[in-house]
């Protein structure tokens, strides 16, 4: 009776927020969340779902892979609630829950599709049913805010001991693949792979974490990497590395966009291999409930910062977030795939969300070809500045301005094609500073 | 040409906060100068070095997994690090390195994780998992004829004691224990500290020190080092000792 009296009152808080916002122009985020939970900890217990819920987690990918996911349900004319805007915490679900339950607290759709921070998977299905659930890949990412990898491994590795529902796993990823053995009961596990790509290595060029086998310590064996740990891998002891698998990705021709699966031709706006990974998870979910990606994946555009593509006074930008020295890397290496000449703008902020340790930028491979100039910003704009010149890269074309706006004025006064990397807290400002170049 | 030779530890196993860093560092700031270093990688499985025939051993800090799996291959080793500590080769050592280089790792359930026995102190993980010394670091470094005030990075569980002769007076931040005065251990051929990632990179005059020391060693001659262009790192520390200091 009190939950319900809750999300009576949340739903009015909501309302009065709603208003309140339009006017203030601003983002209420996961503020709703943040109150109902004081006032009822358990409230997503009283939430009653009676549709599927999906859910994605990851390191890198989350937001894309989402919003993939709920545009290929809602193409097949499902009705969804998803946290679109990446609110991945349990404030995030509860606020994107309440804000679309009907006022006795019932969802009301097809499918509910969320994102879910790493460590935060554990805790939210504990108290809301789940009846898939989509692992893509394990990064270092933010040590000092999220600590070691195994840890969070180790976390989503016990939940899944006593969980049943679905299981989409990434094979290529030795520490996401272990997980479909947490609970030997669980037959709903499946495995998606990327065959090797155009631009895959025999070694590994960038920092990963998929060295030693989960089940018995030994050294894995690589028969290639994708892009940070990511690859075909197999254990010379216990031969770990060999999952009979869902869905296979092929031909993958990231210059025509386009690749295979069970012979059926996919047609993608990405050109970029982990947008790959990310799809092929989205074909797993159509196929685990029979409906059709093709048509989705042929329109699906990436925003907000994930390889967007954008014309700056005739400039072609493509702007990236990397939280992570995986993110950064795989950015540079589209960057490197692009034969056109082009310059580099790379924003790095210490603030809290972003974690304060910009250690990880020395993870980064910085192996650039065709750059022409590279402008660093952001608050730890000179420890960017010190890693690329120390990378090699000729220290009369590197120029660091902590402010965001003398950086952007600079970038514009040549008409190279550009590419931009951000991290977190980054991004927006930088997004914002570039569209106000524009007009 | 003038030349040194780098040992790097475990490159596979103690990377995690991009320490590998420090050794690209060294290695373009002795390129800009005309000298080569020469980077030798030894991990599990790999021929047994030679520690005593290098100018500069380097290890990092790792996750403990790692950590655990390879302090009893390193222990094979001990007499000749012995060896090389007093034939005064260069060693730095980050964070996990620093801590097997002491007596024993005391872990939470109160089991020992015997160290190499090079240096006395011994360091005791913290009870509370979550609790660990994490944030910007600043130390005051007197490194013989220079003083420099050295920024980094610190993120630690433990806390280790019994510390004769530290790296530096902690102007802010935590050091070898939560709320310490001192961190790290220092003697003129030995930087063991927390500091964690790219200590060199923001401390430029540490990076030449290492260099100085190593090449009069080997060449038994004073070699003034040439000034190179450190505005971005002049910049850097700037911005950060404002910050921190204020």
């Amino acid at each position: 009776m009190y939950n319900l009296l809750v999300i009576i009152f949340a739903k009015i808080l909501n309302v009065f927020a709603n208003i309140l916002c339009k006017i203030l122009h601003k983002d209420n985020g996961n503020m709703l969340g943040k109150i109902v939970k004081k006032l009822s900890p358990d409230i997503l217990k009283s939430i009653k779902i009676d549709c599927p819920v999906i859910a994605v987690t990851a390191t890198n990918g989350k937001t894309t892979t989402n919003n993939a996911i709920r545009y290929m349900l809602e193409k097949n004319g499902k009705k969804i609630v998803s946290n679109k805007e990446g609110n991945n915490m349990e404030t995030g679900i509860i606020t994107t829950l309440i804000k679309n339950c009907t006022l006795t607290g019932k969802i009301k759709a097809d499918f509910v599709t969320f994102e879910v921070d790493e460590s935060y998977v554990p805790i939210i299905f504990k108290k809301i049913p789940l009846n898939t659930l989509v692992v893509l890949n394990f990064f270092r990412d933010q040590l000092d805010r999220n600590g070691e990898v195994e840890s969070l491994i180790l976390k989503i590795n016990e939940f899944l001991k006593t969980y049943e529902g679905n299981l989409i796993l990434n094979n290529d990823d030795p520490n996401v693949a272990r997980l479909g053995r947490a609970n030997e009961n669980n037959k709903n596990v499946y495995y998606f792979s990327v065959d090797r790509y155009k631009y895959a290595k025999d070694y590994q060029t960038e920092a990963g974490e998929g060295k030693f086998c989960p089940f018995d310590k030994t050294k894995l064996e690589y028969e290639y990497y994708q892009y940070s740990h990511i690859g075909k891998y197999k254990c010379p002891k216990c031969g770990y590395g060999k999952e009979i698998l869902f869905t296979e990705i092929k031909d993958i021709d990231l210059e025509n966009k386009t690749f295979k699966e069970s012979d059926k031709n996919y047609e993608t706006l990405a050109n970029n291999i982990y947008s790959v990974y990310n799809y092929a998870a989205v074909i797993s979910v159509a196929k685990l409930y029979g409906l059709d990606a093709i048509e989705a994946l042929k329109t699906f555009k990436l925003d907000n910062g994930r390889a967007e593509d954008v014309k700056v006074k005739d400039c072609e930008t493509i702007i990236n977030l990397a939280k992570n020295p995986t993110g950064a890397n795989v950015s540079l290496r589209t960057l490197n795939e692009d034969k056109d000449e082009k310059e580099l703008l790379f924003v790095l902020n210490d603030n809290s969300a972003d974690g304060h340790d910009v250690s990880w930028i020395w993870d980064i491979n910085f192996d650039v070809k065709n750059v022409t100039r590279i402008i660093t910003s952001g608050t730890r704009a000179y420890d960017m500045a010190i890693r690329i010149k120390t990378s090699g890269f000729d220290i009369d074309k590197i120029e660091a301005y902590l402010d965001l706006k003398e950086a952007v004025n600079s970038l514009y006064k040549t008409k190279t094609k550009k590419y931009v990397i951000a991290n977190y807290t980054a991004l927006q400002p930088i997004r914002r500073e570039i569209f106000n170049e524009r007009t | 040409m003038k030349e040194l030779k780098l040992l790097y530890l475990y490159p596979d196993m103690l990377e995690l906060y991009g320490d590998y860093g420090n050794i690209q560092v060294l290695k373009y700031r002795m390129k800009k100068r005309g000298i080569n270093l020469i980077v030798d990688r030894y991990t599990i499985g790999d021929k047994a070095p030679d520690f005593t025939s290098y100018d500069i051993v380097f290890a990092g800090g790792g996750a403990d997994n790692e950590q655990s799996i390879l302090s009893t291959d390193l222990i094979k080793y001990r007499d000749n690090i012995k060896e090389a500590v007093k034939e005064k080769v260069f060693f730095l050592l980050i964070c996990g390195s620093y801590q097997l280089f002491g007596k024993y790792y005391k872990g939470v359930e109160g089991n020992i994780i015997p160290g190499l026995e090079v240096f006395d102190y011994y360091t005791v993980a913290q009870p509370d998992r979550k609790k660990r010394c994490i944030g910007n670091i600043v130390l005051d470094v007197n490194l013989g004829d220079t003083e420099t005030k050295v920024i980094g990075f610190e993120n630690h569980g433990g806390q280790t004691f019994d510390i004769d002769s530290p790296f530096g007076k902690v102007l802010y931040g935590n050091g070898n224990k939560f709320g310490d005065s001192e961190e790290g251990f220092f003697k003129e051929n030995i930087i063991a500290t927390y500091l964690h990632g790219p200590l060199l990179s923001k401390n430029p005059v540490l990076a030449d020190y290492i260099i100085s020391y190593c090449l009069e060693r080997k060449y038994n001659e004073k070699i003034g080092l040439e000034k190179l262009d450190d505005t971005f790192e002049e910049k850097c520390r700037e911005q950060l000792l404002k910050e921190l200091l204020k």
